[in-house]
């Protein structure tokens, strides 16, 4: 009688441990026998983890947070290119009146930067601000839309990195760590929860872009390392089909589809018995799961099927690829219980050249292309309750000197304004469940240079996210590598209790 | 020389030691003191601003270098009597004296000073710890002032508590019900789950069920409603029949009802409940909200949103 | 004519050159951890505290094959003798008297247990003993509060000490201190006709070797060994 797949699966996990585990002659070895049993009696040394076993059959199946978590899912909208936190957030009148002048030496001894070179001028605020809200909260007038919901906000001005580049500082902000390798917040936070709706990926990524480069870091930023890779974000298209070749080609009906696959999951077991490759079995579940997903995934991310009125409020038009689109079917996802929601959204790098990196020009199209859609996506989330256990993070990988970018020292007065990397200090904005509204957390100095009250590390920031999902940031763990992985890394990290309701 | 005069200098040698340290450092000064009775133990009282707001940042921050395990520089910041004494180099902490209280100069040097504290590698004080401190020093450094009568401190922000999970006891909790919530999940897989690793209680979700999951269903949980603290069935064809089946979980704080058919048949027989935190529905009218809203439940109307 | 060569020797061997040394290494040693500890060389300290536990392994060990002074047999009694020594019974010793003995034996214990506790203990930032690794954090940081309280226990135990030799000193005219360094009595502090055999220097030697040797091999396995 044939097994089931769920059966056979179960089986092949079971079976899951290679021949490089059990042959563990790397560190440890018999020195680690020794210890363990000449002082059997000791608590092992390192802090035991939670256990993350399920089912192999149902990788992504929920499993319940540590603790009561604040929010179920999360939302994460990444500006890539890094958006100029002096031109949208971070009020700086002092920089306004030193314009033009010399950068002072103070700023610019001992650090590196990835374009300017010499002395380049300060370059104020390209932008009004003004207040709003209830709390006064300064804004420039680019963000006409969301500044409407300042007061769900909580704003955190003194995000700090220490990656200069984007790829290593886009590695940062997703994978806590500037090298490839490592899993991906959402890899993590699958991994840790599952996923409501089965039918659908737990991790789904989302891009667009202005015109110009895209992802610099590339799949790794929504990779699952060392994580099973059944926990890596699927990158899903909102113009056409959401997942290319995900559904079966013409005169193929879902039960031959369904012979193919159980042929298919044979030549997998098969091979998963002659290697012992644990991968066999999350490739077979991945199967499933696309199998499954051919019927929901096109319907979620259908965006047709909203009312026109709707696709209006956010600027959404069907058979494009945008921002706008991507926010709309982001909340559909919401709603049909995926997990972890990834945005991004490219072009924000505001160097001042060629045109679409410049402040007056690209930034400007970028704002107009982000602002609404957010606020839309915002609204419509709150209006459906969704915002009650939802988290949503803005950002981008760092932030924008307060100086100009003058191209490598080039004295050419060039029509485009830009700012280059900046690493000690950004802004970003979260909301959602458990998150205080309507607050500032966090300055900079005078000229928006140095954080001067309350750092946030990226590795903060995590642990932060982490909490709020229900976890001790320290006990999401994976062992790899002799060492007890984690999103936050070795370095200590610290929730941001200050921003917590 | 005799045995006692031998002793009588040996006494007057051990005291002139003693009394040689006490003066070198005044922080042993003060302990021998006041372990002796000689000197009265400062003590703060529950609740002064030091016991509320100081004491918790040398908690979190001093002493474990600074307490009853280890006094490192003879200062121990595990209470008030010993934060008042100071340690090797005198007292730390000088009554309305900024610059004087070495304790603060100390946590407001840069994280890069050698003499900083805490010490690399540990979390530095934030602005508003550091504010705490300032203002208690600056109103005079007491144990007994109130914390009402310093204005001016920045919100107490509670410390993040991350619990131990104790499996025995969780399974404890869940024991009454957890053979019908085995059978159940068993029966509904996805759909129940405990609402932590640390918790009894239980969240369920019907919503990627859609229009399979109905009354009947939601009549099959009934075993597991005294422990139910969540319930999504948005999108589900759950109707008003069920509507005492609602009103019936004595723990529910989140119903979400978005995409059903249920009106304000069901919101007014969720009425009385006074666990209810949110309700998100299609449509109800504002009088069947109104005693809700007017206990502060946060209700959501999708229809309004469209 | 046996009295007559004992008159024209007027000081007699008593302590061999180990044990000597092993004492005044011991005074140094301590001063040094206290010292070191109190400012913060914690590199210092933990050489020193390494060291004083080697020399401490050593003397158990010459305890049990040294000379005949050296020997724990030779001055170890049991506590009656012990309390009757101290209510005033006389008696001529070549090495320790039964009071003195018990407090060698208390001070090699205490400073035993002192070092152990060393190791496994750490100072709440970056330094810690090298088998602090083996133990949980809370067990560490309860072992470090050990050492702490152990150490105001040495120096009680080392006033008694100096208060005692210093009684020796000044109310019985006997120098102990002396003897301590060069190794000779005078003969009237010490009973006739007693045979103290020496070890050979050697010997001294190879059972140090043999604890450093030890020790080399423990640290090997704790830091991971090249062959595991």
């Amino acid at each position: 009688m044939r097994k089931t797949t769920e059966d056979l699966l179960q089986h092949l996990q079971a079976l899951t441990q290679t021949r490089r585990q059990f042959v563990g002659w790397g560190a440890g070895g018999l020195g680690a026998f020794f210890m363990n049993t000449a002082m059997a009696a000791q608590q092992p040394i390192a802090s035991a983890g939670l256990s993350f076993k399920r089912d192999p059959s149902t990788p992504l199946s929920v499993l319940p947070p540590q603790f009561p978590a604040k929010v179920k899912r999360v939302i994460y909208l990444h500006m890539g290119g890094a958006p100029s936190q002096l031109e949208l957030f971070d009020h700086k009148p002092t920089l306004s009146r030193f314009n033009g002048h010399d950068c002072p030496d103070s700023f610019l001894k001992g650090k590196r930067f990835a374009f300017i070179r010499g002395v380049p001028k300060m370059l104020g605020p390209q932008f009004p601000f003004h207040q709003t809200g209830k709390n006064g909260t300064w804004i420039s007038d680019r963000l006409p839309h969301t500044e409407k919901l300042i007061d769900e906000l909580c704003l955190i001005k003194s995000m700090k990195t220490d990656q200069f580049n984007h790829a290593p500082a886009q590695l940062l902000v997703q994978t806590g760590d500037a090298r490839t390798g490592h899993a991906s917040l959402g890899s993590w936070v699958t991994y840790g929860l599952g996923t409501e709706n089965q039918n659908l990926p737990g991790f789904i990524v989302l891009a667009s872009s202005g015109p110009g480069p895209t992802a610099n870091a590339g799949k790794p930023l929504w990779g699952s390392g060392y994580l099973p890779s059944v926990y890596q974000g699927v990158e899903c298209r909102s113009a056409g089909e959401p997942v290319l070749y995900l559904n079966n080609p013409k005169d193929v009906s879902r039960a031959s589809r369904r012979q193919v696959l159980d042929a298919v999951d044979a030549i997998n077991r098969h091979a998963h018995d002659e290697f012992g490759n644990p991968e066999s079995v999350a490739r077979i579940a991945q199967y499933e799961l696309a199998f499954r997903m051919q019927v929901e995934a096109s319907e979620a991310m259908d965006i047709r099927r909203e009312p026109a009125a709707v696709l209006a409020r956010y600027g959404a038009e069907p058979g494009k690829t945008s921002y706008a689109n991507n926010c709309l079917v982001a909340r559909r996802l919401a709603e049909r219980g995926v997990r972890f929601i990834q945005l991004y959204h490219w072009g924000w790098d505001s160097h001042g050249s060629p045109t679409d990196e410049g402040i007056n020009i690209g930034f400007v199209n970028r704002c107009k292309e982000t602002d609404q859609p957010t606020a839309a996506l915002l609204q419509d989330l709150k209006a459906r309750g969704l915002l009650e256990d939802t988290l949503v993070i803005w950002g981008g990988e760092f932030g924008r000197t307060p100086m100009e970018d003058n191209h490598g020292g080039s004295t050419e007065v060039s029509k485009y304004i830009g700012r280059d990397h900046h690493t000690a200090a950004f802004t970003i904005w979260m909301t959602g469940g458990g998150v205080r509204t309507g607050m500032v957390h966090g300055e900079t100095d005078d000229m928006g240079y140095e954080v001067v009250k309350d750092p946030v590390e990226v590795r903060d920031l995590h642990a932060t996210i982490l909490y709020l999902l229900g976890f001790d940031y320290q006990k999401l763990n994976y062992p790899y590598q002799g060492l007890d992985q984690k999103l936050t890394g070795v370095k200590p990290a610290r929730v941001v209790s200050e921003i917590l309701a | 020389m005799s045995a006692l005069a031998y002793f009588g200098g040996v006494a007057l040698a051990t005291a002139l030691g003693l009394a040689m340290a006490m003066l070198l450092r005044p922080g042993f000064a003060h302990a021998v003191l006041q372990t002796v009775g000689l000197e009265s133990v400062p003590e703060a009282s529950a609740n002064s601003f030091y016991t509320v707001r100081v004491a918790p940042l040398f908690q979190a921050h001093c002493i474990s270098c600074h307490g009853a395990t280890r006094a490192k520089g003879g200062l121990r910041l595990d209470s008030f009597a010993g934060a008042m004494r100071g340690g090797k180099h005198g007292a730390v902490v000088a009554a309305r004296d900024a610059k004087d209280s070495e304790l603060l100069t100390r946590v407001t040097l840069p994280a890069t000073d050698d003499k900083a504290m805490p010490p690399s590698g540990k979390t530095p004080l934030n602005t508003d710890e550091v504010t705490v401190i300032r203002l208690w020093i600056a109103a005079g450094a007491s144990g007994t002032l109130p914390v009402s009568a310093i204005k001016g401190a920045p919100r107490l922000v509670a410390p993040v508590k991350m619990p131990q999970i104790n499996p025995a006891a969780v399974a404890k909790l869940r024991a009454p019900l957890a053979k019908q919530v085995a059978q159940l999940q068993n029966r509904f897989p996805g759909v129940i789950q405990y609402d932590s690793r640390s918790s009894a209680d239980l969240v369920i979700d019907a919503s990627p069920r859609r229009e399979a999951f109905g009354d009947a269903d939601l009549r099959a949980l009934a075993p597991l409603r005294d422990r139910i603290v969540e319930l999504n069935l948005s999108g589900t064809a759950v109707t008003d029949a069920s509507a005492p089946a609602l009103a019936a979980m004595p723990l529910l704080r989140t119903l979400r009802l978005t995409g059903t058919h249920t009106t304000g048949v069901t919101v007014q027989a969720l009425s009385p409940s006074k666990t209810l935190r949110v309700l998100a529905i299609e449509k109800a009218s504002a009088d069947a909200l109104a005693p809700l809203r007017q206990r502060g439940v946060r209700i959501y109307e999708a229809a309004n949103g469209q | 004519m046996g009295n007559d060569l004992r008159e024209q020797m007027p000081h007699v061997q008593v302590w061999d050159a180990p044990t000597r040394l092993f004492h005044w290494m011991v005074v140094i040693l301590i001063f040094v951890s206290w010292l070191s500890a109190d400012q913060g060389y914690m590199t210092v300290h933990l050489c020193s505290g390494l060291a004083l536990l080697a020399l401490l392994l050593f003397r158990i060990g010459w305890g049990l094959i040294g000379s005949t002074t050296a020997r724990f047999s030779d001055f170890l009694h049991p506590p009656r003798a012990v309390l009757s020594y101290l209510r005033g019974g006389e008696g001529l010793y070549a090495g320790h008297n039964p009071a003195g003995g018990l407090m060698v034996a208390v001070l090699i214990a205490v400073l035993l247990v002192q070092a152990i506790t060393g190791l496994f203990a750490n100072d709440g930032l970056h330094f810690s003993g090298p088998l602090a690794l083996l133990v949980s954090d809370d067990t560490s940081t309860w072992v470090t509060s050990l050492h702490g309280t152990i150490f105001n226990i040495l120096l009680l135990l080392i006033w008694c000490h100096v208060v005692a030799v210093g009684f020796y000193l000044f109310v019985k005219g006997h120098n102990l201190v002396k003897a301590m360094v060069t190794g000779r009595k005078p003969h009237a502090h010490i009973p006739a006709g007693l045979r103290i055999t020496f070890a050979r220097t050697y010997i001294a030697l190879l059972l140090l070797l043999a604890v450093l040797t030890a020790g080399g091999v423990a640290w090997f396995i704790i830091q991971g060994g090249v062959f595991l």
